[in-house]
């Protein structure tokens, strides 16, 4: 499968502060890169740089084997995803889907076809003319999924878009997400600090600390990898048992 | 503690205006004051049958919705293109400056500035522009308040530029700019998509309580305004100051009018907007 | 070109203070004349005299203000949490809109028949009680913005920990309400210090704070002293605005759209 996204020795600073350091990274089409990445490690930062909503100071950025170092936002076709559903107030939920095929002036009937359908796949049809401060918050994240998607984008980045949810909401998040992916296709890159999810989202692992990444070659190399936190979690539980016994 | 509280509140609240408008209305009717002759509708009926009290209104409206809307495209303009300098600099506290100055003292200035023997008459003549004093444009006491839309909008526009910038931010623009622009708006859509709506819908209450302010207004219009069409403050004052007695009623039927409008207009702007109305001290 | 669009609208909000300065020191201003023929301190030694009009203005207009600005946040801070926390607070909220959105001219208009009666018309308690009556409901939709269901938990917290009704008062809701306070307090200033209709009508003349002169100024057709009751009017403000410029602004909040 070609290669969708590439970075090559990317680098980052704010003043003399270098945040993001050296950063090299490769993404399949159709898969999602999972990258493990607390606050801090500059991961908001390699999101945005991808998005096109700032700039690197060194380094290159590759879609489908294109430079786009130099392409506005706007043209990228990289949708980025906020932790917070961010849905615009004022529009209710069939508009905040919308809103990208508004932009691209399909016509109305493709645009009513194209949301309706989202909504159904996303289950919230009967809440379309809702507006945002009459969903919940995991509505509300999937409607902000479904309004980017619908465009059909690239690529998603998203940045711990799960992080606001409750455990249960969470897990129903999760599934949706898994089944949205491979239904239209996606590629994308998943920022999470929560070891479990990463695992489950991404069919690729990385793990992004201090501005730098390491992105493993598969994830058996991840759960062998001393540092992973992988095998501190199998030791956990595994001594919780043997105390039981 | 608690009740006395509650009827103090009522008592200050409500009560003023109540039994104003009792007095007032039975003023009007012809009931008390110093032409008691009994109950009688002709004041009533000359203030609503007659055109004064309307054009009154009519007027107030216009120069209310044309100051806020001039108000709001300058206040627009200002804080959306000077955003940065808004936030941090010398513009941040220089933008206050006009607070402090009220209305007394904007309608003082803008007749000094405005009229016939005015400051900008003045400059014109030095730069050969007029050659008398007539040749100036009449900009107060004119027909078409002018003098009083201008001062009005100079009053008005650097609140709604406060107003903006601090909303700006709480609304948090900025991050749902960034994510239109994924989604591919360019400036222009953002402007009309995602700034404006947003800055404007959550305003929309406060615009509509200034045009009622601006309508009401007093000291502006009493120095730059003329005989007719005159706002209705100064219009109700003036039947209620002047010699002619037979004025007076006619002058508290207008104000029990203006009282029910604006008591209407703030029902009909709760009826369509209780979000305003509501805090965060719900208590069900 | 944004700078210099930008200096000119400094220089345009500066030039107001300047020219009104201007024109307090100056005696003769014939057309065509840009600037008063003549320039001197005279009009402003004038105020020093402890007897003259605008000296005593000055005084009477910030006695005023003051009382009513003391008695509306006192009061209104205990009101309005009562009010905060009450089932029918919307309807209370909208009640206090109504004398806020009235031209406080026709207020007075409707109003100042219970002042003749009384004989308050033509006095300082007079014009402090009408100031009042305007300027609470203000204070109380300033107020009720502020009070949150945080707060409440806070002071149920306090209770719970043993503090009488006056230790949580003093101790937790006093500096947590420092801001509310402040703000309440120099907004209802602001408003009974700038007040001129209602002030005039209820004080028939005869009390004449600062903005009634201004008026009366103009009406004698002497725009200097007009000029120099207007500087003074400008004055209390701008060292607000210098102690602390967010006091000087107002809104009432609503909630988040989103």
């Amino acid at each position: 499968m070609s290669t969708i996204l590439e970075i090559k020795n990317l680098g980052k600073k704010f003043g003399k502060e270098p945040i993001l350091r050296d950063i090299n990274l490769a993404l399949k089409k159709q898969e999602v890169l999972s990258l493990l990445g607390s606050s801090g490690s500059g991961k908001t930062t390699l999101l945005k740089i991808i998005a096109g909503l700032d700039t690197q100071n060194e380094g290159h950025i590759f879609l489908n084997g294109k430079n786009i170092d130099n392409e506005k936002p706007q043209k990228r076709n990289i949708v980025y995803l906020y932790q917070e559903a961010l849905l615009f107030p004022h529009l209710n939920a069939f508009e905040n889907i919308a809103f990208g095929l508004r932009l691209k002036k399909e016509t109305i009937s493709a645009i009513r076809e194209k949301v309706n359908k989202m909504l159904e796949n996303l289950d919230m049809s009967k809440h379309a003319k809702k507006m945002p401060n009459q969903l919940s918050g995991g509505q509300r994240q999937r409607i902000s999924f479904g309004r980017a998607m619908v465009i059909k984008p690239e690529l998603l980045l998203l940045d711990e878009p799960f992080g606001a949810l409750d455990a249960i909401t969470r897990t129903k998040m999760q599934e949706l997400f898994k089944q949205m992916a491979e239904l239209m296709q996606l590629s994308a890159l998943f920022v999470t600090h929560d070891l479990k999810e990463a695992i489950v989202m991404g069919s690729q692992i990385g793990k992004i600390q201090k501005g730098k990444l390491v992105q493993y070659k598969s994830k058996r190399h991840f759960f062998e990898d001393e540092f992973s936190g992988v095998k501190q979690e199998m030791d956990f539980w595994a001594q919780i048992h043997s105390n039981d016994r | 503690m608690k009740k006395i509280s509650l009827i103090f509140f009522s008592a200050v609240v409500a009560l003023p205006v109540c039994s104003g408008l009792v007095y007032a209305s039975l003023y009007s009717l012809g009931i008390v004051g110093v032409l008691n002759s009994g109950v009688t509708l002709e004041n009533w009926s000359i203030v609503i049958f007659g055109s004064p009290f309307w054009a009154s209104i009519a007027f107030s409206l216009y120069v209310g919705i044309i100051s806020i809307s001039l108000s709001l495209l300058f206040a627009l303009f200002i804080a959306l293109s000077w955003r940065k300098a808004l936030k941090n600099g010398m513009l941040s506290t220089v933008i206050y400056l006009p607070l402090c100055f009220p209305a007394t003292v904007m309608a003082f200035f803008g007749f000094q500035m405005l009229s016939k023997s005015g400051f900008l008459s003045r400059l014109g003549f030095s730069a050969g522009i007029i050659d008398n004093l007539n040749s100036f444009p009449a900009l107060v006491n004119d027909a078409y308040g002018i003098g009083i839309i201008t001062t009005s909008v100079i009053l008005v526009t650097p609140f709604f530029v406060i107003l903006f910038t601090n909303l700006y931010q709480t609304e948090k623009i900025s991050e749902y700019k960034e994510l239109a622009i994924t989604l591919g708006a360019s400036k222009l859509e953002l402007l009309h998509k995602v700034t404006l709506p947003i800055l404007l819908k959550k305003s929309y209450a406060t615009i509509c309580l200034f045009v009622i302010f601006v309508m009401g207004s007093y000291e502006i219009p009493l120095l730059l305004g003329r005989q007719s069409p005159q706002m209705i403050s100064v219009a109700t004052l003036q039947k209620i100051q002047r010699f002619n007695l037979y004025d007076i009623p006619q002058g508290f039927a207008m104000a029990v009018l203006y009282v029910l409008i604006v008591v209407g207009f703030l029902l009909v702007l709760y009826l369509k907007n209780r979000n305003f109305f509501q805090a965060e001290t719900h208590y069900k | 070109m944004k700078k210099l669009l930008q200096i000119l609208f400094v220089l345009s909000i500066v030039f107001p203070v300047v020219f009104l300065l201007l024109l307090s020191l100056g005696r003769r201003w014939a057309y065509p004349n840009i600037l008063p023929a003549e320039i001197n301190f005279e009009n402003w030694e004038f105020l020093q005299k402890s007897d003259s009009k605008l000296f005593q203005a000055f005084f009477i207009s910030l006695g005023i203000s003051l009382c009513v600005s003391i008695l509306v946040t006192v009061i209104g801070f205990f009101v309005s949490k009562t009010i905060a926390f009450n089932k029918f607070r919307n309807v209370y909220l909208i009640l206090a809109y109504v004398p806020y959105l009235l031209s406080p001219v026709i207020m007075a208009v409707i109003f100042q028949y219970y002042f003749i009666i009384t004989g308050l018309t033509g006095t300082f308690l007079g014009v402090i009680i009408a100031q009042f009556l305007i300027a609470f409901p203000f204070g109380i939709i300033i107020y009720l913005n502020f009070w949150n269901t945080k707060l409440k938990s806070i002071e149920e917290l306090s209770l719970t920990l043993g503090g009488s009704r006056w230790q949580t008062f003093k101790y937790v809701l006093l500096p947590l309400s420092k801001n509310a306070i402040a703000l309440c307090f120099f907004q209802v200033f602001l408003i009974s210090w700038f007040e001129y209709g209602l002030t005039n009508l209820i004080g028939t003349g005869k009390i004449r704070t600062l903005t009634v002169s201004v008026f009366n100024f103009v009406i004698e057709a002497n725009i200097y002293y007009a000029a120099l009751a207007c500087c003074l009017l400008v004055l209390p403000p701008m060292i607000l605005l210098y102690i602390n410029k967010s006091l000087m602004f107002f809104v009432e909040k609503s909630k988040t759209l989103s």
